[in-house]
């Protein structure tokens, strides 16, 4: 197999940073999450690749909290779309564990298929390359393979690499993969590497038939008691890696201005607002409910796979210890209302 | 700590019994050792789920305002900042007095259960054992509550140890270039989850300035432009108003020094219209700097 000597990593990733914005996971000051490799101090930031993961996901890579879509010029009566603003700059991602990784797959459901193509995304996406790590050793936090990953071999990666103590393996699994081994194949060796053993999972979740279980839960009486500790800040929906609902809002000065899209978060009231000033969930329980049912039960309806990838990361955040791993128990419990 | 837990647990059970509250704001134990959670308890039964713990660190007070509404008589264990809180809202006429049994505990410093949880995950990096307070404890000049119905625990000390606003001494010496550099990096960070907002307990608006869109007072981008104006819009705010409870700094997913903004403007308001402390005690009617006006204000821009 094609092996990549944790001597020449750094070597190798320079060189891909000649063709690409590299994103890895660091640790940056108190902060963890994915930079980009031009952003990395030597003597003050840290490689986070042999850590479980970083505290925030590469989602940012993927769909930008802030994303400049066009610009506006009033003329007259006219109105002028000035630029347009799709950015197709190559990049990749190093070093995502599963759970991202199959985050990225359910925005690309989310915004390339069903019958609509979201442009800016699209051409963004399509020049991302992602190099997934493959994970031997769950963190307590994590039961992605509760919501139908595996861990050791994750489907939609360019390249997956597996750490090995002093070497990664190599595998490209895609042409994008390929084009990215043949960069770096002077710093690629052939031989074998064993493979460390995959460690079990800490936690035992148990997902099957909670999103059919939940289609008959809509007004159970559970939501009242799990939600109503929830601040209703967007914690969760923000360091969640596929949480990738956005508005579009618009700036302007005068005769010129811009359109941008930012991520926004169900937990805020003015999300579901309407324009007459009704809102279908004014109540943060409703709002609530409505996150759990989407992660669990929604996405998985339309397209065939859960929309939470067990990465734990909200329940790490929540200021009120929020768990959604309870939570999928407390469903599995509940009994149904007559 | 157990015989806290136990005082409350007892003294919650009997207020349920004599129907003289509705509902009790505690903490129950979560899924993890380190987990003690927010809980509100609605029977007898519940209350026997009641907990306190070196983990019960969150600021109750938040809770309250579900209940602002409503006409329901509440019980809610109080440690010192959490009773601060529950003054401030008094002092903003949120509830009646007579609709809240307040127990009050004196606070032995608490531990931050997302330190914990964050170190166990993998997610945050290892700092010190694991056996320190939260950091916001140790600047704490109030353990033991200013407002209560019941007293439980022992009368604690002040944690404070160095030097009062120590942090916000030493932003005073940078000069406005590097404090507008400091600023700047530091919010851009922010990734305007507002947490900080959501565990105020001293953000009570019914509607929220950020959440306004017509006109927007606050633009959404996340841009260093943006992010400084929520912050400081959301600083000013709370001048008068921050009890020092620390929750917005303890919950920042990013690390944003929000309490040294809330701390310059406490040292401000009581250097300019003080002395005065937040919350401190609550006497009906009084009003606290910058929530009153008068016609004979001294300032002419008024």
């Amino acid at each position: 197999m094609k092996v990549l000597s944790k001597s020449k990593l750094e070597t190798a990733l320079n060189k891909l940073n000649q063709s690409a914005e590299v994103f890895l996971p660091m640790q940056k000051d108190k902060e963890s999450g994915f930079y980009s490799w031009k952003l990395f101090n030597q003597g003050q930031d840290e490689l986070m690749l042999n850590a479980l993961n970083v505290y925030l996901p590469p989602k940012n890579v993927v769909l930008p909290q802030t994303e400049r879509m066009y610009s506006i010029k009033q003329e007259g009566q006219e109105i002028k779309i000035d630029k347009t603003f799709e950015d197709s700059s190559p990049r990749v991602i190093f070093g995502a564990r599963p759970c991202d990784l199959k985050a990225i797959l359910c925005m690309d459901d989310v915004f390339l298929t069903r019958g609509y193509e979201d442009s800016f995304y699209k051409c963004r996406r399509e020049a991302i390359t992602i190099v997934a790590n493959a994970c031997f050793q769950p963190g307590p936090a994590c039961f992605c393979a509760a919501m139908e990953i595996n861990p050791l071999e994750p489907a939609g990666a360019d390249v997956i690499i597996c750490d090995a103590g002093e070497a990664y393996s190599w595998e490209a699994k895609t042409p994008k993969g390929e084009a990215l081994t043949a960069q770096i194949t002077e710093y690629l060796e052939e031989k074998s590497l064993s493979l460390p053993a995959a460690k079990p999972f800490v936690q035992d979740v148990k997902y099957e038939g909670v999103a059919e279980k939940l289609k008959g839960m809509f007004n159970n009486h559970i939501w009242e008691r799990l939600g109503e500790s929830c601040h209703n800040c967007g914690i969760c929906t923000y360091v969640c890696p596929s949480c990738y609902c956005f508005d579009i809002q618009v700036k302007m000065w005068g005769d010129e201005g811009y359109r941008f899209r930012c991520w926004d978060s169900c937990m805020y009231e003015e999300y579901s607002r309407e324009a007459g000033g009704g809102n279908p969930r004014g109540s943060g329980i409703e709002r609530f409910r409505n996150r759990f049912l989407h992660k669990l039960e929604f996405f998985k309806e339309r397209y065939g796979t859960p929309l939470c990838t067990g990465c734990g990361r909200c329940i790490v955040a929540c200021p009120a210890g929020i768990n959604i791993v309870k939570i999928i128990d407390e469903i599995k419990e509940a009994e149904l209302d007559a | 700590m157990k015989d806290i837990s136990n005082k409350i647990r007892e003294i919650a059970q009997t207020l349920f019994k004599e129907k003289k509250i509705d509902v009790f704001l505690g903490w129950e134990k979560g899924a993890l050792d380190f987990q003690t959670v927010p809980f509100i308890a609605r029977s007898e039964a519940d209350a026997r789920k009641l907990v306190f713990d070196e983990y019960s660190i969150h600021n109750l007070a938040t809770l309250l305002l579900k209940f602002r509404d409503g006409s329901e008589k509440i019980g809610i264990a109080a440690k010192g900042c959490d009773s601060r809180s529950i003054v401030r809202l008094l002092e903003d006429k949120q509830f009646a007095r007579e609709r809240l049994h307040i127990i009050g505990v004196g606070c032995p410093g608490m531990k931050d259960p997302l330190q914990a949880i964050g170190m166990y995950s993998g997610l945050k990096k290892q700092q010190g054992d694991g056996n320190a307070l939260a950091a916001k404890c140790y600047e704490c000049v109030q353990p033991n509550p200013v407002i209560y119905d019941d007293l439980v625990g022992s009368q604690q000390p002040s944690r404070l140890t160095g030097e009062r606003f120590a942090r916000v001494n030493a932003m005073e010496q940078m000069n406005a270039d590097e404090r507008y550099r400091f600023f700047e990096d530091t919010l851009s960070k922010c990734i305007r989850c507002y947490a900080c907002r959501q565990v105020c307990p001293a953000c009570n608006c019914r509607t929220c300035i950020f959440d306004e869109m017509k006109p927007q007072w606050v633009g959404r981008e996340n841009s260093p432009e943006d992010n400084m104006m929520y912050h400081l819009v959301k600083a000013s705010h709370m001048a008068g108003r921050c009890v020092e409870c620390g929750e917005c700094e303890r919950v920042c997913p990013v690390n944003i020094p929000l309490m040294l903004l809330n701390q310059k403007l406490i040292k401000d308001v009581n250097t300019f219209f003080g002395p005065y402390e937040a919350g401190m005690n609550y006497v009906e009617g009084a009003k606290p700097p910058l929530s009153s006006y008068s016609e004979k204000d001294p300032d002419d821009f008024i």
